[in-house]
């Protein structure tokens, strides 16, 4: 909301610096965008009047000009035909600056000194709607009676301090000057000024006699309210107007229209001016859209409109869509002679449906989808009767009509002082609560510890305590409130639950020696992944969720696997030269429960893995997820997987308890290739929810056995694709109740060993808790390894 | 026999001098002291002493026995000590190499989170999480926005569908949490969330965490205690909090919270554009619209609730400039958070 000073102070006596003004404001919950200075853009430019022209000696097109500047006298070149002597003309000096970012500094033109530019309209940032003759191709001549030497920005009223202030969406009303300027009444404790003194005007008729108003749909317009003006003269505002409406960011049209828009910003209620001769039948009709009506909006686009749609219609047809956009046939042109004038309530979120659905946006329905409260319409209707009668802009018919019947009581509230002082948890005393709400123009009296309250009607935001609480100390100062401990409140218990222990603990171990770095990437992704990771159409990662309204196709879909983020991550590092790099995170995969989607996904806690550069290989990542596995507990199986992305030969699924939660392995190298990563990546995946099922937080104590353990090894030759890991499986279910630990320490082919076989070492050990084991058990044990060994892969003893 | 000890104590001694190694100090005592060495030699020989003499002469040889053992002990363990000494320097490393260190890296986003959740936690807080694909309901119809209100312009929201979307702040779960709970309530929930923002302030997905607490007669200045005692441990003990006033629809009153700047402490500089405050979080007293959608009686129980993002207060705790370079992962960037 833009708010100059000069405005504000039609309301309100402002009597301290703008710099207090704005911490003021900003203390009383407006924030404020920026204090915007409008003559910034007009730098050193000034009136002046020519006295002489003469032909330049040198330049048939180029004149040369004696001008009197107020204080001094100068020369200008120039080349504009528009001008004589005796015009009082917009003149930039040297070192000024037009509000394009022009500086302008004296020169010679073709060997004559010019002490400056004229400058144009277009030039100063004036349109015909200004002043008629910033519109005319050549140098800005100002109206008569402006004196040589006079700043432009006395002129233009660009002298001024205009505020920009950010309205929270709960003050709809302070989307004006005036409710601005109430504001700052209150927190200066200044009165309020009386400006809607209804002016002295001759009426002529009745209104009802040409025009009815009929409103169908009372919900989305709870009100609508009519004036017509008649022997209406189209001609421009006054200085006044133009001024404000420059300042606010507006450009001056016509007398009727800058006078709706000044409304608009004054008051803050959005007005329409149709031309009478449109209104078919001399009637509005307030209705729903019908299915299949269309309407050319004044932005010259065809809408069709449906039931969703409020619009105001003559006898006949829609003439604008209510509160949104006027028609392309209703509005004000030259020709105007009958104006009818609307003041209207409708339904904020019905006009912001309205205007999303069309993808029509004006200042109108900016402010009516903020929320309109009964008593604007009242205000603007005096206040536009207050600017026709200045500005001699026609004479109005009698009366109005008003759909609403019956004046709207304003909404009363009981609030005891103990209840504000309990939700702020200080003690203010009770006439500061009184002087500060009736500073708010608040009803207020006060009775034994109980406030009642009338609210002002455009506070509909205000429905109970804790909005008078905020009310009292958003001016009493939130500064005096004081840091109170919950004492005397019942105990709860803190703490993280068990899942997000487990993740700190997994953290903890991967970031400390497992020397891993925790990454954090985006959890929506590019959809290209399930190609470049060449994913079969079955596969259930493809089961993405899309985002309807992504930044890019980038990242428009969320991720079901959060490899192909890491392999992102290896690559950009790579492109910036790290040679090796290790890296983990842990996040969220998303499933969808159905599709379409109509409800929350399945998210699920993922960790994954990626590591590269010259020490790293498969069984240096393995042992990483080993050592966390180990960490918790948990006893894993890697068995050989056939994942799309992964070396067919270097890689396997991760299973607990025969259910799969991962894989891991080398990417294949026809992956790697698309991002230029030339290096060996190793990568693993968890589904981090069932990891963390088996996680064993606590055991309870076993003995430990003070008896000597006796230790075998075993060299067993098999054929070549046989895997260790399972014949160390049928090793420790087949080793007896003594065998306490099995490890393959060496695989061997080659001399010795026939081709196609492998010979296979293990170092078995054994021992007895309660007491000390002899070497028979140990031979016998032995001997049903050998025997399970050979009857599953036909290992043979090596010689 | 006297002069003999004495020869052989003297020979003895000359030869142990010019021993080199405690290999030569072992075959002295072989040659002196062993079976048949020539001291040992000495015993045998007092068979031929006059009875008389043999005890004086017996004790003499003994005690010249015990000398030559010292001197020869001696010998060895100046000669052993010599010896481990040279094995020990052939064995002398360059301690100033290294192999490294293999240590990993804990992204800043997790460090903070984890200090502020052990701040809360500590103060009795429960860490929860919620679903980041949330409903359109919990989101913002039970939090006082509903469809076509216009704080829906505050928040930019991804949809999935029409009524499905990612969160865009991690106050569903102050809903969810008192559906499912009754007061006390005191949770805090870190989490992700998502808006369609994106420059170096605003990244499309940041992190938050959100802190309710329900109960009677819970205050604004309950709610100023509690980050007072945050920002101290965040920040530094010196930090100071600040409420303007604000807008938010699930709290009223609702404010802004500012920190008193973590680099100039409050005296202007560039990080706090010379206001010497910094805005860090926004909080309230809990909607009693918000209670009562939740099935919370409001006339006997009020709360506090307050939300900040852990990117940003990463950002301010170790100066990260853009926001942007948290999701970047440059290995560089990572390894300086151990």
């Amino acid at each position: 909301m833009k708010a100059p000073l000069s405005w504000l102070k039609d309301y309100v006596d402002i009597n301290v610096s703008v710099d207090e003004l704005a911490a003021k404001l900003v203390g009383a919950g407006f924030e404020i965008e920026e204090v915007i200075h409008p003559s910034d853009q007009y730098v050193n430019i000034k009136a002046v009047k020519i006295l002489s022209m003469e032909k330049h000696p040198n330049a048939d097109k180029l004149q040369i000009c004696q001008v009197d500047a107020g204080d001094s006298k100068l020369q200008i070149v120039t080349a504009a035909k528009n001008v004589a002597v005796g015009d009082v003309v917009a003149l930039a000096l040297d070192n000024s600056r037009l509000p394009d970012g022009t500086e302008i500094k004296k020169g010679e033109l073709r060997g004559v000194l010019s002490e400056g530019m004229f400058c144009g309209g277009s030039e100063l940032k004036l349109t015909a709607g200004d002043y008629p003759q910033a519109g005319i191709d050549g140098v800005f001549i100002f109206p008569e009676g402006v004196k040589p030497g006079t700043d432009i920005n006395d002129f233009l009223g660009t002298n001024d301090v205009v505020f920009d202030i950010s309205v929270t969406a709960n003050r709809p009303d302070c989307n004006s000057v005036l409710g601005i300027a109430r504001e700052i009444a209150a927190v200066l404790r200044q009165p309020m000024k009386d400006t809607f003194a209804l002016p002295a005007m001759q009426e002529k008729g009745k209104i009802d006699a040409s025009l009815s108003v009929e409103v169908r749909d009372t919900e989305l317009c709870p009100r609508y309210l009519a004036k017509m003006l008649d022997n209406v003269v189209i001609a421009p505002s006054d200085e006044l107007i133009k001024r404000r409406l420059r300042l606010v960011g507006l450009r001056p049209i016509n007398n009727i229209v800058d006078i709706t828009n000044y409304i608009l910003f004054d008051i803050g209620q959005p007005m329409h001016a149709f031309d009478y001769n449109y209104i078919k039948g001399g009637k509005i009709v307030v209705r729903r859209a019908e299915k299949g009506e269309k309407i050319v909006t004044l932005d010259g686009t065809d809408n069709a409109l449906s039931d969703q749609n409020l619009v105001i219609a003559n006898a006949e047809e829609p003439m604008a869509v209510a509160g949104v956009m006027g028609g392309e046939n209703s509005g004000i042109n030259d020709a105007t002679t009958k104006v009818v004038f609307e003041f209207a309530r409708f339904k904020r979120d019905n006009v912001r449906k309205t205007a999303r659905m069309l993808g029509l946006h004006s200042d109108s329905s900016a402010r009516f989808e903020k929320g309109i409260d009964y008593v604007s319409q009242d205000l603007a209707l005096i206040r536009t009767m207050q600017l026709v009668s200045r500005l001699g802009a026609g004479s109005f018919v009698g009366g109005k009509i008003d759909s609403l019947k019956q004046e709207v009581a304003p909404a009363t509230l009981c609030v005891k002082k103990e209840k504000i002082d309990e939700i702020l948890g200080i003690d203010i005393p009770t006439e500061e609560i009184v002087r500060i709400l009736s500073s708010l123009q608040f009803g207020v009296t006060e009775k034994s510890g109980e406030f009642t309250l009338t609210v002002p009607a455009y506070r509909e935001d205000i429905v109970g305590a804790n909005d008078i609480a905020e009310e009292v100390i958003r001016l009493y100062g939130y500064d005096n409130i004081v840091g109170k401990p919950l004492d005397g409140k019942k105990l709860t218990q803190g703490g993280r639950n068990r899942k997000d222990r487990l993740v700190m603990q997994t953290k903890a171990f991967l970031s400390g020696f497992g020397g891993l770095s925790e990454t954090f990437s985006y959890s929506f992704v590019n959809p290209k992944f399930m190609d470049d990771f060449r994913l079969s159409e079955e596969d259930a990662r493809r089961n993405v969720i899309r985002i309807m309204n992504p930044l890019s196709e980038d990242v428009s879909v969320m991720r079901t696997t959060l490899t192909p983020s890491l392999f992102s991550i290896c690559a950009t590092n790579y492109a910036r030269g790290v040679k090796a790099a290790r890296f983990y995170e842990i996040g969220k995969t998303y499933f969808p429960k159905a599709i379409p989607v109509t409800d929350t996904a399945i998210e699920k806690e993922t960790l994954a893995l990626a590591v590269f550069g010259e020490k790293e290989d498969f069984f240096s990542l393995k042992s990483v997820i080993e050592s966390l596995a180990e960490r918790f507990r948990i006893a894993l199986d890697f068995t050989p997987s056939d994942e799309p992305f992964l070396h067919p030969y270097r890689q396997a699924f991760i299973s607990v308890n025969g259910k799969k939660i991962g894989y891991i392995g080398e990417m294949h190298p026809a992956v790697t290739k698309q991002r230029k990563f030339d290096e060996k990546l190793y990568v693993a995946e968890l589904d981090l929810d069932v990891f963390f099922e088996y996680a064993v937080e606590f055991l309870p104590f076993v003995a430990v056995s003070k008896f000597p353990s006796i230790e075998r090894d075993l060299a067993l030759v098999v054929k070549e694709d046989v895997y260790g890991g399972d014949m160390l499986k049928l090793i420790n279910q087949t080793g007896g109740a003594y065998l306490r630990s099995a490890t393959i320490f060496d695989v061997y082919s080659g001399l010795g060993v026939l081709p196609g076989k492998k010979s296979v070492a293990f170092n078995l050990l054994f021992r007895k808790d309660d007491g000390t084991l002899d070497g028979e058990e140990v031979n016998s044990a032995v001997d049903n390894i050998l025997k399970a060994m050979s009857d599953a892969f036909g290992a043979k003893l090596r010689d | 026999m006297l002069e003999k000890i004495k020869e052989l104590l003297s020979k003895c001694k000359q030869s142990a001098d010019l021993a080199e190694s405690s290999a030569d100090v072992n075959d002295l005592r072989v040659r002196y002291l062993g079976k048949s060495g020539e001291y040992t030699g000495l015993l045998r020989g007092l068979k031929d002493v006059a009875p008389a003499e043999r005890g004086a002469i017996g004790k003499l040889i003994n005690e010249g026995k015990i000398k030559i053992e010292t001197l020869l002990a001696e010998k060895e363990r100046y000669f052993k000590a010599k010896e481990e000494e040279k094995k020990l320097r052939s064995e002398k490393i360059d301690v100033t190499l290294s192999k490294g260190a293999s240590i990993g890296s804990t992204h800043p986003i997790t460090k903070v989170k984890n200090e502020i959740l052990d701040t809360f936690i500590g103060l009795g807080f429960a860490v929860k999480e919620g679903p980041e694909i949330e409903t359109d309901y919990y989101n913002f119809q039970t939090l006082g926005i509903p469809a076509d209100h216009p704080a829906r312009d505050m928040q930019d929201t991804f949809y999935i569908s029409e009524n499905i979307l990612l969160r865009t702040h991690t106050s569903p779960m102050q809903s969810r949490t008192m559906l499912s709970q009754k007061p006390p309530i005191r949770i805090v929930v870190p989490g992700k969330v998502y808006r369609a923002d994106d420059d170096a302030t605003h990244s499309p997905i940041f992190n938050q965490i959100e802190g309710l607490c329900v109960e009677e007669g819970i205050s604004l200045a309950h709610l100023k205690n509690m980050l007072e005692i945050f920002a101290k441990s965040t920040f530094n003990k010196d930090t100071k909090v600040r409420f303007r006033p604000s807008y938010f629809p699930f709290t009223e009153p609702s404010v802004e919270v500012d920190i008193s700047c973590s680099i100039c402490g409050g005296k202007g500089c560039r990080l706090c554009k010379g206001t010497g405050w910094i805005e860090v979080l926004g909080a309230g007293i809990v909607n009693p619209a918000v209670l009562e959608n939740c099935g919370i009686d409001s006339k006997k129980y009020s709360g506090f609730a307050f939300g900040f993002g852990i990117d940003r207060i990463a950002m301010l705790k170790y100066g990260i400039p853009d926001i942007r370079l948290m999701y970047e992962n440059d290995v560089n960037f990572l390894k300086q958070y151990k």
